[in-house]
């Protein structure tokens, strides 16, 4: 009988009609929810919390170690925007891009949001007793040399907290590791200043010298520098201060000097010496030390022109004091110490030692003070790894897996350890090669105290209380957990601590005298340290800067040239990703980067004249291989850069992390060398050399701007008229 | 000749179908008097009780007192469970009814009590609470029962409230398009606003 079928004309008229009717029962207001949603109210609300009007709370911004604070709009128990806290002398009301992506770390999608177990290769979800009891059960039969503890930066009541858990069972491994602090510089400062990180006064200075410091973009504390620099901008007595940025790839902070310098790379030390020579002000030791380095050595070591040590010079000299940085792209060789120290004296040749670098105050605490992150660490960590001697292993607010150079072999020895703790907020690198994940509160979901590690005016202690509720009800902060732990050790003198709320609390009166709150009841007092987020110490003792110079038998060696691998990878740091922590932010995905303004990749910078020399074009996929690895990313010609060096940015590349971060652009910390610095230790991380290839393939560039200079795709293209030159009213 | 049968076939199959998903739809936005569902609410809260007239039996309480939000904010929000805890610790003779007992375990353990919404307007529109009863009630000096009557209905008769009016666009404008006086003393008027945006932003 149907042999037919329905044919297609009968199937549309009935379509028709059939769609008709669907839109016809469909149509209504779906999204009024007479009598089925629910409206939580509150049980008991402050005065001020009127449903449908916001209110701020204050807290402390976790997106960097700068230690902004901030505080939250929030609205019917959801935080919405975080804006700065004025009161804050570092940040001063203001926040950053990255600060303001806070908010999606918080509601991010990929949260991990139950406590994991490894089966095999699976997480199977398990309960937080169950976790507690696994940890006690592991760390039974082991000695506490046998236990390693990696985290990234931590201070305030945490690291006490962590520090006393760790002493519970003898364990004095406690690596601490940040893959892009300025460690060697602090290294080089304690020599030359005696204090590892100085206040340094931009907005007191009429010329500023910094050698590879971004301090606008992720250098320290890049919002309290960005208002310095606006005032030294504005200039001290009516003199606009003066810019000059000397670094073989241009950042931020580079982009807004009146004068870039393209420096050799690695080469810093000697042009600080060169520039010391040609003060000529400088007598005894000094003198000896940079009396070889005349201008046209240092020009052709430096590839600087003669002329501009010169004018550099005759600047400094007329205008005083001055204030000059080291920073990340001149600490990152095997001789960064002796290139950061050398930066340094030239401070002390200044005179600028005592007025533009400063002693910073210090909190009273040297309990709560800040456990500075390096990358010693992580090697310290990875030998000891490599030769077996930890078996239980955690790991808080770092990603080694990702971060650690591909040349450490890092994640073979991370499998050496029999149990693997991870404390995580996404199943990131690190997090899938654990045995056990914990998962982690959001930064506006925990308490907690902070102490900077740069102070701005005077010392302050930082407040985290949280802006919200949890989202996911099975994470848990960071200090609850370590009072779960500790508890396991010590159960006589943490019981009376329920959690780690009434731990701070408990902490925090017990000092409210030192902490300002003295002749205050305990109530007040605490409400008080909560709504303004801040506690200042006044009057909190500083450690003097030294004035006389420090060593100054420094050795720099001369640039090296390498037939096998020409060019120099400056892993460069992105404003907005870091070291990679925060790529699963699509909004800072989509940040264009300020320089090249290219979104949700990554990309090889080569200077034009290199490029014109290997035929590379825009969007060519070239491949960068190093005596460790290679990756392939598309060229992006940019002036900007030094013609020996090429620069990848860091952050990018994640095998895992989460749905915005997965699967975009490559990771060059793969592909670096086991290089450190002979002094410190310290990664060098702009010591891999790299030789680059074309692929053959090419892809279009996605980023803002378009091709300047009226040429596309090389070829020149013909304009019509200059803009200014139009009519608008005729155009119209 | 199976031609007609044919379309009857498909036809049957879809309505079945298109049945199914209005099943599945919302219930009907309003009856025919506009009566919104009846909603069971966790405590089933007698509006009659506390503010219906002292004639029959109410305490007459300012719709205001417990709603405390709506004149300040454009949400009128639920009352903090601490309002009704407020009075009623101290109310010994109702203490220990159905109602109050319930009200105090949610109380005890600190938990919210998940009331049901009863009005509720699709996410595209923005109604004002604050902006209405500034204007009718403070400016113009109507009865506050009056006043949330135009959008609540009689609630002080009712029990659990339940909606009374249709909450639809041509029911807000047929009073937006009224001449309203524009404070108690004045003769002038002016009407509501009628531009899509001051409810579709």
């Amino acid at each position: 009988m149907m042999e037919n079928g329905f044919n297609r004309r009968d199937f549309l008229k009935v379509l028709g009609w059939g769609g008709t009717a669907v839109a016809l029962s469909g149509c209504g207001n779906t999204s009024v929810e007479d009598g089925r949603e629910t409206v939580n109210s509150y049980v008991e609300a402050a005065d001020y919390v009127i449903p449908g009007i916001g209110v701020y709370f204050n807290s402390t911004c976790a997106q960097c170690d700068a230690g902004c604070s901030i505080m939250g709009k929030v609205r019917e128990g959801r935080v919405l925007k975080l804006e700065g806290n004025p009161d804050s002398a570092i940040n001063r009301g203001k926040t950053c891009g990255l600060g303001q992506a806070g908010v999606q770390h918080h509601y991010n999608p990929d949260r991990v949001r139950e406590p994991l177990q490894r089966k095999g290769e699976i997480g199977v979800t398990i309960t937080w007793e169950k976790a507690y009891e696994l940890i006690a059960e592991k760390l039974k039969d082991v000695s506490g040399e046998e236990i390693a503890f990696l985290s990234g930066g931590v201070s305030g009541h945490l690291k006490v907290l962590l520090d006393n858990y760790l002493a519970s069972f003898g364990c004095r491994n406690h690596f601490v590791y940040e893959a892009l602090a300025p460690a060697v510089v602090r290294a080089a400062n304690k020599k030359s200043y005696g204090v590892e990180m100085p206040r340094y006064n931009i907005n007191k200075a009429k010329v500023v010298l910094s050698f590879g410091a971004d301090f606008l973009g992720a250098w320290v504390s890049p919002v309290h520098f960005s208002q310095q620099y606006a005032q030294f901008r504005k200039g001290v007595d009516g003199e606009r201060g003066v810019l000059i940025q000397i670094e073989p790839k241009m950042t931020l902070t580079g982009a807004n000097a009146d004068r870039w310098i393209p420096v050799r790379p690695g080469t810093e030390g000697v042009l600080a010496l060169g520039i010391i020579n040609a003060l000529g002000t400088a007598g005894g030791d000094i003198a000896a030390l940079v009396k070889d380095y005349d201008k046209v050595r240092v020009s052709k070591e430096t590839g600087v022109p003669p002329g501009h040590i010169d004018k550099i010079a005759a600047l400094l000299k007329l205008r005083s004091p001055s204030l000059v940085l080291a920073g990340s792209a001149a600490e990152g060789y095997a001789h960064g110490s002796q290139n950061a120290a050398a930066i340094n004296l030239l401070n002390h040749v200044l005179g600028n030692v005592g007025k533009t670098v400063e002693a910073a105050a210090e909190v009273p605490f040297p309990q709560m003070a800040p456990a500075r992150g390096n990358t010693a660490a992580l090697k310290a960590l990875n030998d000891g790894l490599a030769a077996g001697k930890y078996k239980v292993l955690f790991n808080y607010a770092a990603n080694p897996i990702f971060t650690a150079p591909g040349g450490m072999k890092f994640k073979d020895n991370w499998a050496k350890a029999d149990f693997k703790v991870v404390f995580a907020h996404y199943m990131d690198e690190t997090a899938l090669q654990a045995d056990l994940v914990l998962p982690l509160d959001s930064a506006l979901e925990d308490w907690g105290t902070h102490v900077p590690e740069y102070m701005a005016d005077g010392a302050q202690i930082n407040i985290q209380q949280p802006l919200m509720e949890r989202l996911h009800a099975n994470t848990r902060g960071m200090g609850d957990i370590l009072l779960a732990l500790i508890k396991q050790r010590r159960p006589e003198d943490y019981k009376s601590y329920e959690d780690y709320y009434g731990y701070l609390r408990a902490a925090m009166l017990q000092n409210k005298a030192a902490l300002g709150g003295g002749g205050m009841d305990d109530d007040t007092f605490w409400s008080e340290t909560l709504s303004k987020g801040i506690v200042k110490l006044a009057g909190a003792a500083t450690t003097a800067v030294h004035s006389k110079a420090g060593a100054t038998d420094l050795t720099l060696p001369a640039a090296t040239q390498d037939a096998q691998y020409p060019l120099q990878l400056i892993p460069a740091v992105n404003v907005s990703l870091r070291d990679g922590r925060h790529a699963n932010l699509p909004w800072l995905q989509e940040s264009p980067d300020p320089l090249t303004t290219i979104v949700w990749d990554s990309w090889v910078e080569i200077h034009p004249k290199k490029a014109l020399e290997m035929d590379i074009t825009e969007g060519d996929i070239i491949e960068v291989t190093s005596r460790t690895g290679s990756v392939k990313a598309q060229a992006y010609l940019f002036p900007g850069i030094h013609p020996d060096a090429i620069s990848i940015p860091l952050g990018q590349g994640h095998e895992a992390l989460g749905r915005y971060a997965k699967g975009y652009g490559v990771n060059p910390f793969q592909i670096l060398d086991a290089v450190f610095d002979k002094e410190t230790g310290e990664l060098a991380m702009h010591e891999t050399r790299v030789k680059i290839s074309k692929t053959g393939q090419r892809v279009i560039v996605v980023k803002d701007e378009s091709a300047a200079g009226a040429k596309q795709i090389r070829k020149k293209i013909a304009g019509r008229m200059s803009t200014d030159n139009v009519d608008l009213s005729k155009e119209v | 000749m199976f031609r007609f049968l044919r379309l009857s076939v498909l036809f049957a199959v879809l309505f079945v179908s298109a049945g199914s998903h209005a099943a599945d739809a919302s219930q009907p936005l309003s009856t025919a008097d506009d009566l919104g569902p009846q909603v069971d609410q966790p405590i089933e809260f007698p509006h009659d009780r506390h503010a219906g007239d002292a004639a029959q039996g109410g305490m007459q309480i300012n719709c205001m007192y417990c709603h405390t939000y709506a004149r300040r904010s454009m949400t009128a929000g639920i009352p903090p469970t601490q309002k009704c805890i407020g009075c009623h610790q101290s109310i010994e003779s109702v203490r220990e009814t159905p109602r109050i007992k319930k009200l105090f375990e949610y109380w005890e353990a600190k938990k919210p009590i998940p009331w049901k919404k009863v009005h509720d307007l699709p996410d595209f529109v923005r109604f004002h609470h604050e902006r209405h009863i500034q204007r009718f009630y403070f400016q113009q000096g109507k009865p506050v029962q009056e006043v949330c009557g135009y959008c609540h209905g009689n609630v002080k008769t009712m029990t659990v409230a339940r909606r009374t009016k249709s909450l639809s666009m041509g029911w807000c404008v047929s009073c937006h398009e009224k001449q309203h006086p524009v404070d108690a003393a004045s003769t002038k008027t002016a009407q509501g606003p009628n531009d899509c945006w001051q409810c579709h932003k």
